[in-house]
């Protein structure tokens, strides 16, 4: 009777972890409000004024608060209002991803996409997508005892 | 003397000459730079016994030339014992110590303007705990007996007291788990060339095996360093012979083979990998050991790997250790100094080199191999 047997079926909704960039996938999640598009209620989303903020500490706060997957989005490359934020945003993705790829945390818990402010659906269908791969995975295995 | 050439030299001063590894140049040429002001200070090994020794910084010649000798059981490590002083100073150094003082000096930490490297070419080097239980195990002497230690055609040799020799050669000695530090089984620099000059015992022939020391100088300062060994008359040195010359290479290249196939064995692919880091990080203590001594770590006391990292979360990972798998990824040298100090015997270097090992490969990156900047400061990575 293990309550992650429990959690994996329809009921479990996985708690996605969304960095956001103020000037572009926020705006996205934003639209995709606005647009109507059908959305689950999965995403937690962290706003952040580019995404070069996004240190590969927050993400890992993330995972062991409970994360089961965490996104880091921004602005598509040569579109950062600061010019290389996001490019400095790959270098960091690419080490965080070893990390996180050595620890042997399943891929799709960390995902990296450039999501604009007018690519709404875009933004819907990227969590829609995610939500439907955690949730074939079930919880993440660095959840703390005792939280959903 | 230029960058490029290769001497075989040895020290003038006859005991010196003896009691050195292989010919004392390399303490005489140290001597030498402090006598004629190249530098302010010298760091050499002061010994306790036969096999163990602490690093001291010091401008006394004559405690530079005591210090001739090489000890295998004293993994010690220079960078950070030089690191923010500020000194002109000359040093020798296995390949993990000329790795970890080049990246201090990309992280400001050191002036290498003022460093003169003496490297040493390294087969490796022991832990002093585990060679006092391998002498009484596997050698059956007691380690107060002991009275000298060398490595000569694959064999460790110990002398005693009473003058005898007792000799296990390595491979065996590694078999049973003892010998050389797994870090250094695997360490791939085995002449270092990253250094200002390169000293060992590798390409001496013939008469002088034993009574001479082998050099290839690898920069202007190295050439200085030599230079002025020899003007002052501190060393003699003369052109090696090919045979020589070629051995050296070969030798060096069957090191390294070693060295990848023990890489091969050790970090084998392997599932379930969130529990094992689990599991062997399960005792930490949270003291702190392996960040202190990690010759490529520059922070103080306040830093990330610590400010964000609370025993009470009990979070299912470390966040201390998250955060250095992070940042060691392009930095780690490999030079075991972590496992070494961790007092619950955590294998700590193991562990790190699982997260370096693919990072510095995909970005084909080597620590302080070269004045590099790491990837992780660049604006743009060129893919
Ligand atoms: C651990 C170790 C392994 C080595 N393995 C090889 C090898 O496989 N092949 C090879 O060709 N040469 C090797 N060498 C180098 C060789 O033993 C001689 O040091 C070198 O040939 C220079 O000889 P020398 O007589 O000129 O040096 P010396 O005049 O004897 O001067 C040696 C200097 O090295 C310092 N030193 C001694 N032990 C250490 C240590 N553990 N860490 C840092 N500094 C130290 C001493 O303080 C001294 O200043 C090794 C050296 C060490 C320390
Ligand atoms: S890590 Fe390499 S250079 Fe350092 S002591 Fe071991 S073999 Fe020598
Ligand atoms: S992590 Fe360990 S092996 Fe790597 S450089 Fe630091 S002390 Fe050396
Ligand atoms: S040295 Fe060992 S016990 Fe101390 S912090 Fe490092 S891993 Fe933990
Ligand atoms: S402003 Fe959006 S990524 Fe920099």
């Amino acid at each position: 009777m293990s309550g992650v047997a429990i959690a994996k079926t329809d009921g479990w909704e996985p708690k996605i972890v969304a960095f956001c960039c103020n000037w572009c996938s926020y705006g996205g999640a934003d639209s995709a409000g606005m647009g109507r598009f059908q959305q689950p209620a999965s995403a937690r989303i962290i706003r952040v004024m580019c995404s070069g903020r996004i240190d590969p500490l927050h993400v890992f706060n993330a995972f062991l608060e409970g994360a089961d997957a965490v996104l880091v989005t921004g602005c598509h490359i040569g579109d950062c209002h600061y010019v290389s934020g996001n490019d400095k945003t790959k270098i960091k993705y690419k080490y965080l991803e070893n990390v996180v790829r050595e620890l042997g945390i399943e891929k799709e818990r960390l995902q990296l996409n450039w999501i604009s402010a007018s690519e709404g659906e875009k933004f819907a269908n990227f969590i829609r997508d995610v939500t439907a791969q955690i949730k074939k995975l079930g919880p993440s295995p660095l959840k703390p005892e005792g939280v959903v | 003397m230029q960058k490029g050439e290769m001497y075989v030299g040895w020290s003038t001063k006859d005991d010196v000459r003896k009691r050195g590894g292989s010919g004392g140049l390399v303490t005489s040429m140290l001597a030498a730079a402090l006598d004629k002001k190249l530098v302010d200070a010298v760091v050499v090994l002061k010994k306790i016994n036969e096999f163990e020794a602490v690093p001291i910084i010091t401008s006394d010649i004559n405690e530079v030339l005591n210090s001739a000798g090489s000890l295998h059981s004293v993994p010690s490590h220079f960078a950070k014992l030089i690191a923010n002083r500020n000194l002109k100073v000359a040093l020798p150094a296995k390949g993990c110590d000329v790795r970890g003082i080049i990246e201090q000096g990309k992280r400001n930490a050191i002036n290498m303007e003022n460093t003169f490297i003496v490297g040493l070419n390294c087969g490796g080097s022991m832990h002093p705990v585990v060679t006092r239980e391998m002498l009484e195990v596997m050698y059956k002497i007691k380690p107060e007996d002991v009275h000298g230690e060398e490595i000569e055609k694959g064999k460790l040799i110990f002398k005693t007291k009473d003058g005898k020799e007792n000799a296990i050669t390595i491979d065996e000695l590694e078999e049973k788990g003892y010998g050389r530090r797994e870090s250094c089984r695997y360490c791939t620099i085995k002449i270092p060339t990253n250094s200002d000059i390169a000293c060992g015992n590798w390409g001496v022939t013939g008469d002088l095996v034993g009574k001479a020391t082998f050099v290839e100088i690898n920069s202007e300062k190295g050439a200085r360093l030599l230079q002025n060994a020899v003007d002052a008359g501190y060393i003699q040195v003369q052109k090696p012979d090919e045979k020589g010359v070629a051995m050296r290479t070969k030798i060096k290249g069957v090191m390294e083979g070693l060295g990848q196939k023990w890489k091969d064995k050790i970090f084998v692919p392997m599932d379930n990998r969130l529990e094992y880091f689990r599991k062997e990080l399960e005792h930490c203590i949270d003291c702190g050991a392996c960040k202190a001594v990690c010759p490529t770590c520059s922070c103080g006391d306040v830093s990330k790997c610590t400010e964000y990292h609370f025993r009470s979360d009990a979070y299912k990972m470390s966040m201390y250790h998250l955060v250095r798998f992070l940042h060691l990824g392009d930095a780690c040298i490999g030079c075991g100094q972590c496992s070494d100090v961790c007092p619950v015997d955590i294998p700590l270097t193991r562990l790190y080199r699982r997260f370096a090992n693919p990072i510095q490969l995909e970005l084909k990156y080597e620590p302080g191999m070269d004045t590099r900047k790491p990837p992780y400061f660049e604006v743009k990575l060129n893919e």
